[in-house]
């Protein structure tokens, strides 16, 4: 038998840390991951799920954390964009987003980030439009994307090649 | 943002989840959530207990029925059907559909369960499920029986499910020999919804359409079929003017929908370019050796 309540015994690994807590079963994971866990590295832009900055990585699927409530996620494998560098050494990809300025305000970037994690993971060598499919959830109001677009080609080649990428001269196309 | 509270149960079997959907007026299905939750944000329905189906192994998976069609679990999400190989080699055009429903995210979550039974009119999957003749099961406590999709979707938001009833799987029988199929959308964007939708199912005989399915989505609340083009259709030539002469005059006995996204008119021209696009990208699947064109994305 499933136990029924307005509470719940939830037990997640995040960034490979392991942790316990009792959850409000309408509690979004968002707030689980903000408010409980303190990372408030994921961020709420729209809370409909339509702007991509919640996104997390689940069990290894790409998922949007305003869209699924916390007691759902039990026994569940996290990723937050807290656990992408390792120490002070950015992610090649983070790097690569520094490198091409691919963020403004860096609302939307822990999003952007995860969904290009994810992407690059399933595709490590996608061309521009399945980059562009691959970031289609995920909504940017500040840099018309076409430098978020630079940085994730950028660090599939760095990935292909094995090595960190290598900085674009200014004005340059990638 | 705060959601009404609620309780939560995730039932270890299929029995239990019936039980619990039996007992209780307030009980609701939790699939992939992803049209459910922002209901419970907007606090638009109210519901006592969720009932997470999404981990049950009654609802999972993809099989290949004797006959050659396929039995989709409620369960599965969109992803799953685009990356399915069974999906793609008899039924290429469903993967592609499901591939091309908004985003990465939503597709990693959300079901063709939840897709068909929120009934929701923009919704990708009810029109093509139509056009491809496929077969909901649904099992409550007092047993299972199977409706056809089309008599599935009743209305806006509405379908023929009972209260405490589930929709266990989706069948959808084999292409038909020497038929296609093919899929059209009118959006403002990639993958975005759709102000007017075909879906065509055609089986050729030779250089003749000898059996059609022609379905329209958003000109009702439900997907609908033309008979009547598809009458026009059945018996023609399967070439690009037959199947425009035969697509004039699609939605020409409907009343279609108007909304802020378009006037009744304007939907039913659509409705003849978008049907005329779908029959022919179905012709030259039935052509080649898909079963579903590569053409149109969604
Ligand atoms: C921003 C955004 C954009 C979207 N755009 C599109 C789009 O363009 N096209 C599109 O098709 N979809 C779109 N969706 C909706 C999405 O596809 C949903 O996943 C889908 O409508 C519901 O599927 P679900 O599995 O998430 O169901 P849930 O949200 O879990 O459930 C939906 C409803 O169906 C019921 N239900 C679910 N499964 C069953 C079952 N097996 N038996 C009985 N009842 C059941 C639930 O009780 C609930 O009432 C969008 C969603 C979002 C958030
Ligand atoms: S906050 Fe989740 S999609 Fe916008
Ligand atoms: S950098 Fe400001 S929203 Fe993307």
């Amino acid at each position: 038998m499933g136990e029924r309540g307005t509470s719940h015994a939830v037990t997640v690994e995040v960034n490979g840390e392991k942790v316990s807590r009792i959850v409000a079963a309408r509690q979004l994971l968002v707030h689980f991951l903000r408010d409980t866990l303190g990372l408030t590295g994921t961020h709420i832009g729209c809370d409909t799920g339509n702007c991509g900055a919640c996104s997390v990585i689940v069990n290894g699927k790409l998922v949007k954390s305003c869209m699924i409530l916390a007691p759902q996620v039990d026994g569940a494998t996290i990723e937050t964009v807290e656990g992408l560098a390792d120490g002070d050494s950015l992610s090649p990809l983070q790097e690569s987003f520094h490198e091409h300025h691919a963020l403004q305000c860096g609302y939307c970037t822990p999003g952007m980030l995860m969904s290009a994690t994810y992407l690059l993971r399933q595709n490590p060598d996608p061309t521009d439009e399945e980059i562009r499919r691959g970031i289609r959830g995920n909504i940017c109001r500040c840099t018309g994307y076409v430098n978020i677009v630079k940085a994730i080609r950028a660090a599939s080649r760095e990935q292909a090649s094995g090595g960190r990428p290598v900085p674009a001269a200014a004005g340059e196309e990638v | 943002m705060l959601l009404e509270q609620v309780e939560y149960v995730r039932p270890q079997s299929l029995d239990e989840a019936l039980e619990i959907l039996a007992n209780d007026d307030g009980a609701a299905p939790l699939a992939g959530g992803q049209s459910l939750t922002n209901v419970l944000k907007n606090r638009v329905a109210s519901v006592d207990v969720l009932v997470d189906i999404s981990r049950l192994d009654d609802l999972a998976g993809i099989a290949r029925t004797a006959d050659g069609g396929l039995s989709i679990g409620a369960c599965v999400t969109y992803d799953e059907l685009d990356r399915s190989a069974d999906v793609r080699q008899t039924h290429w055009l469903l993967g592609e559909v499901a591939a091309h429903i908004e985003d990465q995210q939503i597709r990693n979550k959300g079901t063709i369960g939840g897709n068909c039974c929120l009934s929701d009119p923009t919704n990708n999957l009810p029109p093509l499920l139509v056009a491809l003749d496929a077969v909901m099961e649904l099992r409550s406590r007092a047993g299972q029986r199977s409706v056809a999709s089309a008599d599935f979707f009743k209305g806006y938001f509405a379908t023929a499910l009972e209260p405490g009833e589930l929709l266990v799987s989706v069948t959808v029988p084999p292409m038909p020999a020497g038929s296609g199929a093919g899929y059209t959308s009118l959006a403002v964007g990639a993958d975005a919804k759709a102000m007017v939708r075909a879906a065509a199912r055609v089986t050729l005989d030779g250089g003749t359409i000898a059996d059609s399915r022609l379905v329209l989505a958003r000109v009702a609340h439900v997907p609908v079929r033309d008979t009547d083009a598809e009458a026009r259709l059945n018996g023609g030539d399967a070439t690009e003017e037959s199947v425009a002469a035969a697509c004039a005059g699609v939605a020409d006995g409907m009343q279609p929908i108007a909304d802020v996204h378009g006037s009744s008119e304007y939907r039913r021209q659509m409705a003849k370019v978008m049907a005329r696009r779908a029959v022919s990208q179905a012709v030259a699947a039935a052509r080649g050796s898909r079963n579903g064109s590569k053409a149109g994305g969604n």
